[in-house]
């Protein structure tokens, strides 16, 4: 596959000004000197690998990337430039401390025209608890400063699940969430990964049954106002659904640049280097894992069942040339009948019921597929 | 290798209760001997399978031969014999003491006499052993050997005035030992030039060379080449290899009278070798088979399940092999409405029912569902008939029921007097009848309690060693049936009986069980993707129940590309978590629940 044909680009930007609790990505805290080195770095890499590249989507995300100084971030977007003639939509993730109207201006001009906010929660304590140094009026006050610029296309994380938290936080957060509206919201259930800081301290997951209420309470407020439910854990208002991540979710290859940054192409899935200083010696260097035919399937019933709209049967078939049903004839014949899942003519799909228990319908088409 | 004749040869076993230091006495003795290098020198020695070292005990006996160069300036051949010290393996214990003249006796000098020294040196006294006493530990701060001696004068009997002070520890005065071995321990007796007689005394499985077996030569000898004839069972063989062992297998063409050693005969039926059996030679066979073992009869039962059903005949085969040196483990197949096809194995006891699964699991990686332990009732009918129930799943309904007996031991606990109430406390709450306590010396006590063995075999052990803090050891023996007011306790999952968690109880605990059990059952058995209730029944009345509340929500907060791998990762481990589950009608257990039965109630709970 030559690089053109991929349809989105990620670029991952490994440093943070701090670090939050409860996240075990790559990531380190940012260094004006290391930062330097690592552009030169990513830009061999483009030079390598991005050839003749005319992605729809551009997506930089972390890490923070808006932790990087007006000239570095600049120069970042520069090396970009070449590949967004055909971008659609071009997304960068922003931190809340970001204040900075040059780099407002520079992500504009550069044609970014989708931006990423992590809010969190709007709970001045939650947020001390999660390690973040912002509070909830920097994200209306950054949210006003984009749209001043002209991208009005925003999106807001939120988590939920956190310790302590209570209903009631949960419901403030997304009233505070909507009063900026944004055009597209993301809430994730707090994961206690084994490397963060909450999984080092043993911070406990919350209650199943507190985080079942608190996801079915999300769902209704959005629904009301208008938010379509298209992913298992995001929302856009109609038309603002996520390209980017949507091609992920329809399993289409993507190339990953960047310390820190997956790839899929070529049936194969690759990371870079393991640490940052390696990286910095050969940004070339590829981790590769061949995926079997059995595993891709797989991957792309996981990724596909988690939109609302399910499995494009037609995309299987392109894909590989069968159907699910014909692959997991028990698993889906079972699934069905209990309710689980639904087929139209063109989609496969989760039902109401069978969304939120995504994992355990995936377990047992692992156990047909015996993977 | 030089011939030592017999004169010179000494076979014996070190007993001891368990953590006494039995195996490290050997090391020590396999270190002063020079059998082993230093090099090759790694703590329990002896003890070959995994599970002995990490558990620091000793399951199997084994056997190995050393050169010992006396005092005396002679030169001696010992054959030493390492024995587990837990009451379940009383039987092992009693197969090596018959392959030997005399026993070393370790006793602890911080702990003095525990229950199981008792147990085994009259073991040893049965069988006509010279025992040497040994006081172990002396290093230790709050060792007290002369106490210890006293202990061993007064309780056994035994004269302790020459009883070596040692720290196997350190090596300090082992060599006493040794020399004490060499005064005191007679050669072996047999005669050379009669007709073979060997006891079998342990076997195992050589996948290239078939069955291996351990014998005491008693009578003649035995050469590479011979034909033999196992006297039980008629079956005869070539012997294609012998020797001995030290520890590692030495072949040697002929193994003499009073010799402990091995042979290999291209021996494919392990039913052919049975332990306790005298080998003799085909030719000129011996006219009688020496004595065997008393044959132990398991006292605890339970089924065991492959989780894959597709694993039962590999599970058959597991269990082949493990009985073959493993002469007390029974087993016939047995069918569970909920667990499917599988055996129900009969154990000497809790230990030795632990060690068993987790030995099939290991070294036959099989991933097992074990039911709770029961032990046999009888069941009188009330057409004068009597059955033998050793599943509750099989007890016949309370109508045909006339009466049902269940077994009692008596149970001897040693402890120190602060421990008494505790422990006092304990037995009553298992159904214990005070039969007298023994004050045996300043402090300490023989407390003598008659019990159901129902109520052993679950976690008795357990409990004893964390209300004495590990000061009480436990001896007990059968002694009998009793009439008791027992009842079937049915578990229904989803409004379905298991037949797999099904429990005899006592009638004036079914309440406080019932509940008890479907709570913890409520603990175990994850959230389903439908609500499940848990009701716990006599004879079809319900007597306790909760709900184990839906499944609502099992999904991946974040899935994007970066993150596939990972979370399949992630998604494995559910898939391999529910491997170690069995799926009984619509509801998926864990193999934890079902023993999870035999738990006691919250308020018991430690």
């Amino acid at each position: 596959m030559t690089a053109n044909s991929i349809p989105s680009l990620y670029v991952h930007v490994p440093f943070c000004a701090s670090i939050c609790s409860y996240c075990d990505f790559s990531r380190q805290v940012y260094n004006a000197e290391t930062a330097d080195r690592w552009l030169d770095a990513m830009e061999r890499e483009l030079h390598a690998r991005a050839d003749g590249l005319k992605p729809e989507t551009i997506y930089i995300g972390g890490g923070t990337p808006s932790c990087l100084p007006l000239f570095q971030l600049d120069r970042l977007l520069t090396l970009l430039d070449p590949y967004t003639e055909e971008v659609k939509e071009y997304t960068v993730e922003c931190n809340p401390e970001l204040r900075d109207r040059r780099v407002i201006e520079c992500l504009a001009s550069h044609r970014v025209n989708r931006i990423s906010i992590g809010l969190q929660t709007a709970d001045p304590s939650l947020l001390k608890t999660c390690g973040r140094r912002h509070d909830a009026a920097d994200v209306k006050r950054l949210v006003d400063q984009f749209s001043a610029c002209g991208i009005s296309n925003i999106s807001l994380d939120l988590m939920y699940g956190l310790p302590e938290q209570t209903m009631e936080q949960l419901e403030q957060s997304i009233a505070f969430a909507l009063s900026c509206q944004p055009r597209h919201l993301s809430l994730y259930s707090l994961t206690i990964e084994p490397n963060s800081v909450f999984g080092k301290k043993g911070v406990q997951s919350c209650d199943a049954d507190l985080e079942a209420d608190m996801y079915e309470c999300i769902c209704s407020i959005l629904r009301e106002h208008g938010y379509l439910h298209y992913e298992i854990s995001n929302f856009a208002l109609p038309g603002y659904e996520s390209r980017h991540n949507t091609n992920t979710w329809e399993y289409r290859n993507f190339l990953g640049i960047g310390y820190g940054a997956w790839g899929m192409e070529d049936h194969c899935r690759y990371t870079h280097a393991d640490t940052l200083r390696n990286y910095l010696k050969d940004p070339l260097y590829r981790n590769v894992t061949e995926l079997t035919e059995q595993e891709r399937m797989f991957e792309a019933v996981m990724m596909g069942l988690r939109l609302r709209s399910g499995i494009s049967l037609q995309r299987f078939s392109e894909l590989f040339g069968t159907t699910p049903e014909t692959c997991y004839p028990n698993t889906v014949r079972t699934l069905r009948e209990r309710g689980l899942l639904a087929e139209t003519d063109d989609r496969l799909f989760c039902t109401e019921q069978g969304w939120p228990l995504l994992n355990s319908l995936l377990v047992e088409f692992m156990e047909e597929a015996q993977l | 290798m030089e011939r030592i004749d017999q004169d010179h040869i000494r076979n014996f076993c070190i007993i001891a209760h368990i953590d006494h230091g039995k195996s490290t006495l050997a090391d020590r003795i396999l270190e002063l001997t020079e059998t082993v290098k230093e090099r090759d020198m790694k703590a329990q020695l002896l003890d070959e399978m995994d599970l002995e070292r990490e558990r620091g005990i000793t399951i199997k006996l084994n056997a190995v031969q050393l050169k010992y160069h006396a005092d005396n300036g002679e030169t001696y051949l010992f054959n030493l014999i390492d024995t587990p010290g837990h009451v379940d393996f009383t039987y092992e214990v009693s197969r090596s003491l018959a392959a030997c003249e005399g026993a070393v006796l370790v006793v602890d000098a911080t702990q003095g006499v525990q229950a199981q020294t008792l147990a085994n040196t009259y073991l040893a006294l049965d069988n006509d052993l010279e025992i040497i006493p040994v006081i172990n530990k002396v290093d230790m701060n709050n060792a007290m050997p002369e106490e210890a001696k006293k202990e061993i004068e007064n309780i056994i009997g035994l004269d302790c005035s020459d009883a070596p002070l040692i720290s196997a520890r350190t090596g300090m005065n082992v060599h006493e030992v040794l020399e004490q071995i060499v005064a005191k321990i007679p050669s072996p007796k047999g005669d050379p030039d009669k007709p073979l007689k060997a006891l079998v005394f342990d076997s195992f499985y050589d996948s290239y060379r078939g069955v291996i077996a351990l014998i005491r030569i008693q009578d003649g000898s035995l050469s590479v080449g011979d034909k033999i004839t196992f006297m039980a069972t008629g079956a005869q063989y070539l012997v294609t290899e012998a020797g001995i062992r030290n520890p590692k297998e030495v072949p040697m063409k002929t193994l003499q009278c009073g010799d402990v050693g091995w042979f290999a005969a291209s021996i494919k039926s392990i039913q052919d070798v049975r332990v306790g059996d005298t080998v003799t030679k085909a030719d000129n066979p011996a006219d009688t088979p020496l004595e065997g073992y008393r044959r132990m009869n398991p006292m605890v039962y339970c089924g065991l399940y492959p989780s894959d059903a597709a694993k039962y005949e590999d599970l058959h085969e597991a269990l082949d092999k493990l009985k073959l040196n493993d002469a007390s483990l029974q087993y016939e197949p047995e069918t569970s409405q909920a667990l499917g096809f599988g055996f129900r194995c009969g154990f000497l006891g809790l230990l030795h029912m632990d060690v068993i699964q987790e030995r099939l699991e290991r070294e036959y990686d099989l991933d097992l569902i074990c039911t709770a332990p029961s032990v046999i009732y009888h069941v009188y009918l009330t057409d004068g008939s009597m059955l033998e129930i050793d599943n509750p799943a099989k007890m016949p309904d309370a109508s045909k029921i006339d009466h049902i007996e269940e077994p009692y031991v008596k149970a001897e606990i040693m402890t120190n007097d602060a421990y008494i109430g505790a422990v006092m406390e304990l037995c009553q709450n298992k159904r214990g009848i005070y039969v007298g306590m023994d004050v045996i010396d300043t402090g300490r006590n023989i407390l003598t309690y008659e019990i159901p063995l129902s109520e052993i075999i679950y976690d008795f052990f357990d409990r004893l060693k964390s209300c004495s803090k590990g000061y009480a050891s436990l001896d007990y023996e059968l002694i009998g049936y009793r009439k008791e007011d027992l009842v079937r306790m049915d578990i229904l999952l989803n409004g379905e009986t298991v037949d797999a968690l099904s429990v005899i109880i006592h009638r004036s605990e079914a309440y406080q069980r019932g509940s008890g059990i479907t709570i913890r059952l409520k603990e175990l058995i994850p959230r389903q993707q439908f609500e499940i209730p848990v009701q716990a029944a006599i004879g079809g009345k319900v007597i306790a129940r909760t709900n184990i509340k839906s499944l609502r929500k099992n999904v991946l907060a974040k899935c994007y590309g970066g993150d596939i791998s990972r979370k399949r990762k992630l998604l494995e481990k559910q898939k391999e978590g529910k491997k170690r589950m069995k799926a009984v009608g619509s509801v998926v257990i864990p193999q934890e629940a079902f023993m999870s039965v035999l738990s006691m109630d919250d308020n018991d709970r430690k």
